[in-house]
C-alpha cells in the first residue's frame, strides 16, 4: 500500500459529538481523527451512525455537542458546527451520496463543470456581460471539466445526459464533480453500492488515484469488506453510535467485539 | 390502438363534452337561454346546453382534431426528434447550427418589426401591446423564477402593481405626493420601476425563500393579496379603489426634439419590442451561464447542489430579483399605455393567468413562453372581440382549463419545451423515478 502522501498533518478532528433527533440517540460521543492524504473508512452495521456522521461532518446535521474542527491545505482550521453545507463545501469538503444524486437535466460535461465554477461572486452582472473575467474564469472551468472526464474516464460521454450513464457511470460522475471542487478531502457514501465486481475493482483503483493524482484525502463508507480491507489504511467501526474499534485493516479483522458485531465468523457468515 | 392511447382519446372527448355542457349561453334567472326545446324539464337541460347540436358538433370535432394531429405528430417525431438529440457537438455542426439559429432570429426580428405595416387598425395594434406585448414581459419573467429556479410563484402580478405604482406616483397622478415633490416624465420612471421591483423582489426573497415548495407558493400568494389590499384600500396614498385615471402617456423632452406618444400604440409597440428582445437577450445569456446552471442544479437537487458550494438562498434570491424586473417594465409601459391604473388590474387572478401562459409554453423555454404568451393572448383577445361559437367571456377560463389539460396530456412539458425540462420528464418516464409534479416544480414533496 502506497502511503508517500499520508502525513500525521490533521484534516478533521472530531471530539466527543452528540446528535439527537428527539429521544432518538443518532451519534453518541463520537471522536475522530483523520490525516492529511490517508484513505480512511468508516463501517458499521445499518443504522450505526455512519450517514449521520457524514452528514455532521459536511454540515447537513448539527451536533447538539462537540465540536468538528476542519483544517484545509493553507492551515486554516474552521469549526464545521453551525456553518451551512454551502461553505463547508467551498473550505474545502466535498462528497458524493448514497443514492446516485446527478442532475440529471445537465449534461455530464454540465454536470462537472457546475462543480468546477467559482460560485462566490455575485454572477449575474457578469454573466451578462460576458466580459475577459468570466471568459477567463468560463475557459479555466471547461479545461478543469475537461481534465477531471479524462480522469475518471468519461471524456467520451460528456455530451450525453447525466441520466443516461450506467450506475457505475454516474457514481464516477458524482465523483468528478465532487472532485471538480478542488477538495481537500472527499467523502464517499457508500460508492461501490449497486455496482458489478469488475465496477468495484475500477472504482477502488479510482478512488486510489484521487488521493495520490490529486491530493484528495478520502474518507468512505462502505459494506463490501474487500473493497475497505484492500483500500482503507485505517478504519473507524460504528455500532449504535458509538465507536466500537479505530485501526489498520489488519487490526479490525482481527478485533473479537468487531467480528461479533459485524464482520461475523467464517462459520456464522453474515451474522450481525 | 394501444390501451393508453384509447384512455387519452376518451379523456379529450370527456374535456370536451364537459366544455360544451358548460359554457355558452346561460340567459339569466328570468329569461333562459333561446336555443333548445322549451317547457319546464328541457329548460333546465338545455340549460346546460344538452341540445345544443352545433356547439356539440364543433367541440367534439375540435377535440378530434387535436387528438388527431397529435396522435400523428407523436407517431411521427421520435425519429426526428432523435436524430437531433443524437448531434453531437463537432465543430462544423456547431457552426451550422449557429447560422441557422441566427437566420431564425433574423425571421423573427423581421416579422415582430413588420407587424404595424401590417396591423393597420390602432385598435388591434393597442391590444398587441396591451394584451400580448405586456404579457410577453410578464411570462419571461415569471418563467425565470418558476421555470429556470423551479420556484412556484403565485403572487408574481405583485411586481406588475409595483412598476405601475411606482409610475402613477412617480408621474404625480397619485393622492400621495411623488419622491421630492417633483413630478417626472413617464419614460424616465422606467429604471426606478425595474429598480424598485427588483429591491422589492430582494426584499421578499430573504426572508421567504428558505421555504420549500408549497409554503413558498402560499407565501407569495399572500404578498399579493397584500399588495392588492394595499392599493385597493389606503386611498389617501393609492387612491384606492378608482386608482389613478391620468397617468400621462410616455413623452420624450431633449429640449429642440419633443415628441408625445399619445394615444398611437405604434412607438409603444416599439418600446416594448426592445425591451423585449432586452430581457430575452438577457435571460438566455443567464439561463446558459454558471447562474442559469445552478439554477438548475437547485431545482433537481438542492442537497447536491449546496454539497458542491451553491449558496441556495443567494441563487434563488438572484431569480426573484431578474424575474421581478421585467415584471416591473411591463408595470411602467401598461401604466403610460392605458393612461389608468386600479386595483382589479392586479388581483390573484393575474398571477394565474402568467403561470397559465408559462405552462402551456413550456417552462424553462424562453421561446416556448413567449410563443405561448403570443397563442393564449391572441385567440383571447380574437375569441372576446369577434365571438365566434356563442363565446363569452365568462366561459374564458373553461376554454383555457381545457387547452391546458389537453397540453398536459400530450405535451407535457409545454408547447415548446425547453432541453432540460424535457430531458427531466424524459428521465421520469423511463425510470420512474421521483413523482412527476416534483420533476416538474422540482420541489420535494
Amino acid at each position: 500500500m502506497t502511503d508517500a502522501a499520508t502525513t500525521t498533518e490533521t484534516v478533521f478532528d472530531v471530539r466527543d459529538i452528540t446528535l439527537r433527533f428527539g429521544g432518538v440517540v443518532s451519534l453518541r460521543n463520537v471522536s475522530m481523527h483523520m490525516n492529511r492524504g490517508e484513505i480512511l473508512a468508516v463501517i458499521g452495521p445499518n443504522g450505526a451512525g455512519k450517514t449521520s456522521l457524514f452528514n455532521s461532518l459536511t454540515g447537513v446535521y448539527e451536533p447538539q455537542e462537540g465540536q468538528i474542527d476542519f483544517t484545509n491545505r493553507n492551515g486554516r482550521t474552521i469549526a464545521v458546527i453551525g456553518k451551512k453545507t454551502h461553505r463547508i463545501a467551498r473550505a474545502g469538503v466535498s462528497r458524493t451520496f448514497q443514492a446516485s444524486r446527478v442532475f440529471s437535466a445537465l449534461t455530464v460535461f454540465e454536470n462537472v463543470k457546475i462543480g468546477a465554477e467559482d460560485h462566490g461572486g455575485i454572477g449575474v452582472v457578469g454573466a451578462i456581460l460576458r466580459g475577459p473575467a468570466t471568459r477567463r474564469g468560463e475557459h479555466a472551468s471547461d479545461q478543469l471539466t475537461l481534465e477531471l472526464l479524462d480522469f475518471v474516464g468519461l471524456r467520451k460521454d460528456a455530451n450525453l445526459i447525466a441520466s443516461a450513464l450506467s450506475y457505475g457511470g454516474r457514481r464516477r460522475l458524482e465523483i468528478a464533480r465532487a472532485i471538480a471542487t478542488d477538495p481537500d478531502v472527499i467523502l464517499l457514501d457508500e460508492p461501490a453500492a449497486g455496482t458489478n465486481p469488475s465496477e468495484k475493482l475500477e472504482l477502488a483503483a479510482l478512488i486510489r488515484r484521487v488521493r495520490n493524482e490529486r491530493n484528495v484525502s478520502v474518507l468512505l463508507i462502505e459494506h463490501d469488506m474487500k473493497l475497505v480491507m484492500s483500500l482503507a489504511e485505517r478504519i473507524y467501526v460504528l455500532n449504535f453510535g458509538g465507536v466500537l474499534a479505530e485501526g489498520t485493516p489488519a487490526e479490525i479483522r482481527s478485533n473479537q467485539a468487531v467480528v461479533e458485531a459485524y464482520l461475523g465468523t467464517s462459520t456464522n457468515e453474515g451474522a450481525a | 390502438m394501444r390501451r393508453p392511447e384509447v384512455k387519452r382519446l376518451v379523456t379529450v372527448l370527456m374535456v370536451m363534452a364537459m366544455v360544451t355542457l358548460m359554457t355558452g349561453e346561460s340567459g339569466d334567472a328570468s329569461t333562459p337561454p333561446t336555443t333548445g326545446p322549451h317547457g319546464a324539464f328541457f329548460e333546465k337541460v338545455s340549460y346546460f346546453g344538452l341540445f345544443r347540436a352545433r356547439r356539440w358538433m364543433v367541440f367534439l370535432t375540435l377535440g378530434l382534431l387535436a387528438y388527431g394531429l397529435m396522435f400523428l405528430y407523436q407517431r411521427y417525431s421520435p425519429p426526428v426528434r432523435k436524430r437531433i438529440r443524437t448531434v453531437t457537438a463537432t465543430p462544423k455542426r456547431l457552426v451550422q447550427m449557429r447560422s441557422s439559429r441566427f437566420a431564425v432570429y433574423a425571421v423573427v426580428i423581421v416579422i415582430a418589426l413588420s407587424i404595424p405595416h401590417l396591423v393597420t387598425q390602432s385598435y388591434w395594434m393597442y391590444l398587441i401591446v396591451e394584451q400580448v406585448g405586456v404579457w410577453i414581459l410578464l411570462a419571461e419573467g415569471l418563467n425565470v423564477v418558476v421555470g429556470f429556479a423551479g420556484l412556484l410563484d403565485l403572487g408574481y402580478v405583485a411586481f406588475y402593481a409595483i412598476g405601475a405604482y411606482i409610475t402613477a406616483w412617480m408621474t404625480g397622478v397619485l393622492p400621495a405626493p411623488p419622491l421630492f415633490h417633483h413630478a417626472i416624465p413617464t419614460l424616465w420612471v422606467i429604471p426606478i420601476g425595474v429598480l424598485a421591483a427588483m429591491v422589492v423582489g430582494i426584499m421578499l426573497g430573504i426572508p421567504t425563500l428558505r421555504l420549500r415548495g408549497d409554503y413558498l407558493a402560499i407565501v407569495t400568494l399572500g404578498f399579493a393579496l397584500i399588495i392588492d389590499d394595499y392599493v385597493g384600500n389606503q386611498n389617501g396614498i393609492t387612491g384606492g379603489g378608482e386608482g389613478s385615471l391620468t397617468v400621462p402617456h410616455f413623452s420624450v423632452n431633449l429640449g429642440v426634439w419633443h415628441y408625445h406618444w399619445g394615444l398611437n400604440p405604434v412607438p409603444y409597440y416599439y418600446l416594448c419590442l426592445i425591451f423585449v428582445v432586452l430581457f430575452v437577450v438577457v435571460f438566455s445569456l443567464l439561463e446558459h451561464s454558471r447562474v442559469g446552471r445552478s439554477w438548475v442544479a437547485l431545482r433537481e437537487d438542492e442537497v447536491a447542489a449546496e454539497s458542491i458550494g451553491i449558496n441556495p438562498l443567494k441563487y434563488k434570491v438572484m431569480a426573484f430579483a431578474v424575474g421581478a424586473a421585467s415584471g416591473g417594465f411591463a408595470g411602467v409601459l401598461s401604466a403610460g399605455l392605458v393612461g389608468n391604473i386600479n386595483p382589479t388590474m392586479f388581483q390573484y387572478q393575474a398571477s394565474i393567468n402568467i403561470l397559465i401562459l408559462v405552462i402551456f409554453g413550456g417552462m424553462g423555454s424562453i421561446w416556448g413562453v413567449a410563443l405561448g404568451a403570443v397563442f393564449v393572448q391572441v385567440i383571447t383577445s380574437y375569441m372576446d372581440n369577434y365571438q365566434p361559437w356563442g363565446f363569452q367571456i365568462n366561459d374564458l377560463y373553461m376554454y383555457i382549463g381545457a387547452l391546458l389539460i389537453i397540453m398536459m396530456i400530450f405535451r407535457p412539458a409545454g408547447l415548446m419545451p425547453s432541453r432540460r425540462r424535457r430531458r427531466e420528464i424524459k428521465d421520469f418516464e423511463e425510470t420512474g423515478e421521483g413523482h412527476l409534479d416534483e420533476v416538474l416544480t422540482g420541489d420535494e414533496i
